[in-house]
């Protein structure tokens, strides 16, 4: 029993991570009706740099905003160098330009860096011990972050202007710029937003990841997961998604031979793609042609 | 008869003659250009006719990738799973059960066609970028399913693929393994030109522009989206046929990501919405290696021969914000510019 409750609390915990991810593509898919290829570079992004800046004997704090910060400039920089040139082009050929941008971001970061795993200690040393269960206080630190990052998203969508337009952009973009509202700039902003939220969830994850710039590719892949579980362009679900398969991840990594471990994620992904497209938490299927 | 009439009948069959030959005008050019690549490659040093064969079977793997998403719009980010599926039939049914090359080759494409028809039947129900979703996954799930396997020959992959050969006639080395694949890339690229030029690339056009427009005139369109998938997989499969033959070994590598957006690369920055697209990426795309390879050969060693897909990914992006149609699809457009400027001259000239 306390080895179950251990399997799904250490699940819960990278599950979180995974829920800022699928965050960030929920809400771009949202806004923009594109899928983001180059969100799980953002994350990795955001754990590189701070492995990397600790490990150099910058201040963990100082690490920390200088790698969100670094994730954020290069989420505007892919909507202002390959999204918004792009006019008038379609989504298949703005999802292949995110491909193509995860492609760069990735590339780049092995000619500076190399490929090897970057180690980092957990910020605060130590574990929760609580019947049976020994929990490393990094996972707090994950759960804790996701959960004031989901909470400062809804309150920006629900309680500020900036959020009102974004929304309204997601509804029908040709009547929010009827209204001035400029579908543009909401792009912009939405992605500077998700690379805001994949940075985070990289510095967080950074002490159980050892991050090289290679993890982009299968932490997108999870937060595409959490994302189609909840129904793509569904914050609330992505949120819920990342978790659920958190979970799952931490149940396969105890109870089947490794390797296996990121096969039923993937497995999920798919499975969850052929019988229930629009999402396992979405009750009512919206028809479309 | 008069004159007039016989005039008339007289350019009437110099018209049709000149739009056949302006149809067939191309596939000369290809058959030519197919044919003098063993002179050239073999003569400068920047290639080797190793190049020209992977050439030739990454163009196949990518060909398909033109009625499905140039025609039908949809991504797939599994053509190398496809591709692996193809290597693996034909490595272990050649090494393993002894089986002849050719019906190893065509369970394997025949695998794969079934497989992309399942994933069709399910997926296209709904519209949305789905594929693109769950061709990644599947490309994932079957490299470490593959890694795994006895059968598949776990991490080590399956070695020692028989060379072919067809009518007796034993390939041995890269040149007459080339002009093999150079006969199945021409026989390829008939055949999905001809689909995308017959209802099927019509309907998918009509699919893309208008998708209610097209439903409601009777285009079944999940129909079309699963036959161009299809199209897609069968031709990866027997570019991957071709290749553990060619390479005489297959791993788990076969299926690795990286191809599958080497070919999406290829077919995109060649010009994803006309046959000669993936031919000119696929050329592009392995000079660009080449090249890479020659200006910064320790570089490419430090991350592991990964340095190039940068390139590749700037490349992707600078096409496809700068000429949408792709390199292959830019020509034409100059080519045809050109043409109609010289009829109009003509025509000027004449009166």
């Amino acid at each position: 029993m306390a080895e179950l409750l251990q399997h799904v609390l250490t699940g819960l915990g990278t599950g979180a991570s995974y829920a800022l991810v699928g965050l960030g593509i929920a809400l771009i898919v949202q806004v923009t009706g594109v899928i983001n290829f180059a969100q799980g570079d953002f994350v990795m992004l955001g754990a590189l740099s701070f492995a990397l800046l600790a490990g150099a004997g910058v201040h963990p704090v100082l690490a920390a905003a200088i790698s969100v910060a670094g994730a954020m400039a290069v989420g505007a920089l892919v909507n202002l160098a390959v999204i918004a040139p792009a006019r008038g082009a379609d989504h298949t050929r703005l999802i292949i330009l995110t491909i193509g941008a995860s492609i760069v971001i990735q590339g780049t970061a092995l000619v500076a860096v190399g490929t090897k795993a970057r180690f980092t200690p957990d910020f605060t040393p130590g574990e929760l011990r609580l019947a049976g269960v020994n929990l490393p206080l990094q996972y707090l630190w994950i759960g804790g972050a996701a959960a004031v990052m989901v909470t400062g998203v809804w309150l920006l969508l629900t309680r500020t202007l900036l959020g009102r337009a974004m929304r309204a952009v997601a509804m029908d973009p040709a009547a929010s710029r009827l209204v001035g509202i400029s579908p543009r700039r909401m792009s912009f902003a939405v992605f500077t937003l998700a690379a805001l939220l994949g940075g985070i969830g990289g510095v967080m994850l950074a002490p159980i990841q050892a991050p090289d710039p290679q993890i982009g590719l299968a932490l997108g892949l999870k937060g595409f997961t959490a994302a189609v579980v909840g129904g793509l362009d569904n914050p609330a679900g992505a949120v819920a998604g990342g978790l659920l398969i958190g979970v799952l991840e931490g149940l396969a990594a105890g109870y089947l031979p490794s390797g296996y471990k990121d096969a039923i994620v993937y497995g999920l992904l798919i499975a969850v793609l052929l019988t229930r497209p629009t999402g396992l938490l979405r009750t009512i299927a919206v028809a479309r042609v | 008869m008069t004159a007039d009439t016989m005039r008339h009948e007289g350019r009437v069959r110099a018209d049709r003659l000149r739009a056949t030959a302006r149809l067939l005008l191309p596939y000369a050019v290809f058959l030519a250009i197919l044919l003098l690549v063993p002179a050239v490659f073999t003569r400068v040093p920047l290639y080797t006719m190793g190049n020209g064969v992977y050439m030739a079977i990454l163009a196949i793997a990518a060909l398909g990738l033109v009625p499905l998403t140039g025609f039908a719009g949809q991504i797939s980010l599994g053509q190398a799973a496809f591709f692996g599926t193809g290597a693996y039939f034909s490595a272990i049914l050649t090494v393993k059960s002894g089986l002849p090359a050719t019906p190893a080759a065509i369970l394997g494409m025949a695998t794969a066609g079934a497989a992309a028809y399942l994933f069709g039947r399910y997926l296209f129900r709904v519209s949305g970028h789905y594929l693109a979703l769950a061709t990644l996954g599947l490309g994932l799930v079957l490299t470490i399913v593959a890694s795994q396997l006895e059968i598949t020959g776990g991490t080590a992959g399956v070695v020692g693929v028989p060379s072919l050969a067809p009518f007796g006639v034993e390939l041995f080395d890269d040149v007459s393994y080339y002009y093999l694949v150079a006969a199945v890339l021409l026989v390829a690229v008939v055949v999905v030109d001809g689909l995308v030029r017959s209802w099927l690339g019509r309907s998918l056009t009509a699919v893309g522009d208008a998708p209610h427009a097209a439903a409601s005139s009777g285009i079944d369109i999940a129909a079309r989206k699963r036959l161009a998938f299809v199209v897609a997989a069968v031709l990866a499969a027997a570019a991957g046929s071709l290749y553990a033959h060619w390479a005489a070994y297959v791993d788990h590598h076969t299926m690795d990501l990286l191809l599958s957006l080497q070919l999406l690369i290829i077919a995109t920055v060649g010009g994803i919405r006309t046959v000669w697209g993936p031919v000119v990426g696929a050329f592009v795309v392995v000079t660009l290696l080449q090249v890479s390879q020659e200006l910064f050969p320790e570089l490419s060693e430090r991350v592991g021969g990964q340095a190039e897909i940068v390139l590749y990914g700037l490349a992707l992006i600078l096409v496809l914000l700068f000429l949408p149609k792709g390199l292959a699809g830019w020509a034409s457009d100059v080519i045809q510019r050109l043409t109609r400027a010289r009829a109009g001259a003509d025509e000027g000239g004449a009166r």
